[in-house]
């Protein structure tokens, strides 16, 4: 019987290694594409954010060559010092405060309306709000664009033939409207993380509470909101991080309002410092924009995550 | 353990997939190097000429080239990206060591592109194509004596007008400041811009109307004096600054679907644009039969009767070009292949045949010889040249003008913006500036 066990024991150890090499082989794929396309950039970008291109030997044309200078902090300093930088900062922030509870909102209230028995025919409502997340950012942004346009729109027309004069891209409405343009194309993913979690909550929960007496509302609001708290959390998070790196929107509709600036938000000011539209420019002072913005993006969410649980446990 | 083993031999397998898969992408970008047999030179051209329908394609002028010469054989392919991404890509491919031979840049860039380390000098192997261009023209391919390549295309500032509408409201192109100013606000009476006033195409056109009188930059000693605030600069400002005021300007960004939509409807019927534009406006305008025509500018910001440049392009040789003479005898006989470039919308900078206007543009330029007024004004343009960098001062030009547009800024700032935005620029560059 020790042989037994012994032997048994001895091919369970030969086995788990196998399995550990079977599994090492099915993730190497994605650990080489992870660290050549993730991990292996993201060390460029902290490398190249400690260096400068700059002309070398003065004069009114340079020496005909950049050079590639270490310049410590500099970059650094330049994007925590600068104005546009945190002018950036701030409209993104606004964005995501007016935005995401909106989104988030809109989301849960079709979710609990889908999954409830009032709704037939889930698959086609299901379909049609996930549908313009199918659509990309670029091409989404380039249909609201016309959209929006005051003498071709029929949404600016009709608004004005009701005596309401709307000029989408006006000043501080600007904003509004690439928050619509975000809250159309993702409140229905948003909404799919939402019923997911839904459907998941044990169908028990419900017959207990219809023998407890609740009714279809209170079940909603006391049995399945709290229950999809962890979708919430996950849906937050990920809708924050993106409209940190609001970058689409406003890219596509500078071309219908130049006033949206070059460093609109940071994400476009990191794109345009690189391609040499914000002075200085280069490769450095793009990727310390970058970083500083993913270092506030991290804080900002884990800010979050600390204020949810605080909630959650008083 | 004979399932863990067909376990293994599938994630060895899908890895195997993935190797070739991997494999067949990498063998299709790795094959530009042709067998070098006999003494055959490849030369490559990356350009980002339009390439549109009933355009002769670059691919087809090229091929003309390749089969009378089949010692230098050339390859073009065009940028399909964002012009202004181009010079991004041009800096990467010269630091990797692969770079085209030849590639097209605005005529704004090429300072730019020399600090970057990006051109090859190619003044001895440039020169004898000199008297095949106009002078201006060779001369912003030239850098502090050097030369970097050959010049391509003008893009002088015009003014499109129709003249049907003008007639209308009794009006003719103006010819002075005043006369500008009151035909404007005729024709605002009537619901009609003879004027526009584009925020997206400040860092251009404003730029090329108030360099049709003096430069902004100049060298002296080796270093940048840097003046945006000429009197030219001044004049634009304030003609556009009234028209804005008084509502005589029709003020829209340029490259939104509603200014096509104001030429279409007749709104619009009269603006300054590049001469570049001819095709683009015949187009927004419906095309077909009509009665715009294409004048020269009046004297309207104390430009006394001359014109700046709006764009334009020359091209120029990269970094490490291994090919200087060939590539130079190429570009010299496709920049002056004026029949073929012509149909590309190009006003060409060869001076070695007459382009002939094409018959689509007479027909909607009212029989007018739209080419040679396009020449006239192409020879008329004021001296003006950019600094390195200047992409930056155009793309703060262009917040500032879009302030101007809605009322919270003065077209003046756009000017004082520039200046700022030079001098930083050129200091963040570290190259010398004369304050």
């Amino acid at each position: 019987m020790t042989a037994q066990k012994h032997t048994q024991k001895k091919v369970r150890g030969f086995s788990t290694k196998r399995q550990n090499i079977t599994g090492w082989a099915f993730m190497t794929p994605f650990a080489v594409l992870f660290s050549f396309v993730f991990i292996l950039p993201i060390g460029w970008a902290i490398y190249s954010s400690f260096f400068r291109e700059i002309s070398e030997g003065g004069g009114a044309y340079g020496g005909g060559e950049l050079v590639h200078k270490f310049v410590g902090l500099d970059n650094f300093i330049y994007a925590a010092t600068s104005d546009k930088f945190w002018t950036g900062v701030g409209r993104v922030v606004l964005y995501t405060v007016i935005q995401v509870p909106f989104m988030i909102i809109s989301a849960l209230a079709l979710a609990m309306l889908i999954d409830s028995y009032i709704v037939k025919h889930v698959t086609g409502f299901r379909l049609g709000y996930f549908l313009p997340f199918a659509i990309p950012g670029v091409v989404a942004s380039l249909i609201w664009v016309y959209l929006y346009n005051g003498q071709i729109s029929p949404i600016a027309k009709g608004l004005a033939a009701l005596g309401i004069p709307v000029n989408f891209y006006s000043g501080n409405i600007v904003l509004l409207s690439m928050a619509n343009i975000t809250t159309w194309t993702y409140t229905g993913y948003n909404m799919l993380i939402f019923l997911a979690a839904l459907q998941a909550i044990p169908h028990d929960l419900y017959e207990a509470a219809r023998i407890d007496g609740a009714n279809g509302f209170q079940i909603a609001m006391q049995v399945k909101l709290p229950s999809v708290r962890g979708a919430a959390l996950l849906a937050m998070l990920l809708s924050i991080v993106g409209t940190i790196q609001l970058f689409n929107e406003p890219q596509i509709m500078q071309i219908a309002d130049p006033g949206i600036s070059k460093s609109y938000t940071p994400m476009m000011m990191a794109l345009n410092t690189s391609q040499g539209s914000i002075t200085p420019s280069g490769d450095g002072p793009a990727s310390a924009i970058a970083i500083v913005m993913a270092i506030i993006a991290g804080l900002l969410a884990m800010v979050y995550i600390m204020a949810e649980r605080k909630v959650n446990e008083s | 353990m004979n399932t863990r083993g067909k376990h293994l031999v599938a994630g060895v397998a899908s890895l195997a997939v993935m190797a070739l898969a991997l494999a067949g992408c990498g063998s299709t970008s790795a094959s530009s190097s042709s067998g070098s047999k006999d003494e055959k030179v490849e030369i490559t051209y990356l350009h980002r000429l339009p390439d549109k329908e009933g355009m002769t394609k670059v691919d087809e002028i090229v091929k003309k080239w390749n089969a009378a010469n089949p010692n230098i054989q050339v390859k073009a392919t065009k940028y399909a990206g964002e012009a202004s991404n181009m010079m991004k890509k041009l800096e990467a491919d010269v630091k990797a060591g692969t770079a085209p031979d030849l590639a097209q840049l605005g005529y704004a860039e090429v300072p730019e592109a020399f600090t970057k380390g990006v051109l090859e000098d190619v003044t001895a192997e440039a020169d004898q194509y000199k008297k095949d261009f106009s002078a201006g023209a060779y001369s912003l391919m030239q850098l502090n004596g050097k030369t970097f390549g050959l010049p391509q295309d003008g893009g002088p500032l015009v003014y499109y007008y129709n003249e049907a509408a003008f007639k209308e409201l009794g009006i003719d192109v103006p010819k002075t400041q005043d006369e500008l100013l009151a035909s404007a606000q005729k024709a605002a009476a009537a619901g009609k811009y003879i004027m526009s006033f584009q925020a997206d195409e400040a860092g251009n056109m404003l730029t090329g109307l108030a360099g049709a009188s003096s430069p902004w930059y100049t060298v002296k000693s080796d270093k940048w004096n840097v003046n945006t605030n000429t009197d030219g600069s001044k004049a634009v400002a304030d003609v556009f600054q009234k028209m804005i005021d008084a509502k005589s300007a029709f003020v829209n960004p340029r490259w939104e679907p509603s200014f096509d939509a104001a030429l279409k409807d007749g709104k619009l019927i009269g603006t300054v644009g590049a001469a570049w534009e001819a095709p683009l406006i015949m187009d927004s305008a419906g095309g077909g039969e009509s009665t715009w025509k294409v004048a020269q500018l009046g004297d309207w910001f104390g430009n006394k009767g001359k014109t700046g440049p709006d764009g334009g392009s020359g091209v120029v040789a990269l970094k490490g070009t291994k090919h200087k003479a060939e590539a130079m005898k190429f570009l010299d006989w496709f920049n002056t292949q004026v029949e073929d470039l012509t149909t590309q919308g190009l006003i060409v900078s060869a001076t070695t045949a007459t382009a002939k206007t094409p018959d689509a543009w007479s027909k909607f330029y009212g029989g007018q010889d739209v080419m040679k007024e396009l020449v006239a004004a192409n020879n008329n343009m004021g001296d003006f040249n950019f600094i390195p960098g200047y992409s930056a001062v155009g793309a703060a030009m262009k917040e500032t003008a879009a302030k101007a547009a809605d009322g919270s800024g003065k077209v003046a700032d756009i000017f004082s913006v520039a200046q700022t935005t030079s001098v930083d620029t050129l200091k963040n560059l570290k190259l010398s500036v004369a304050e």
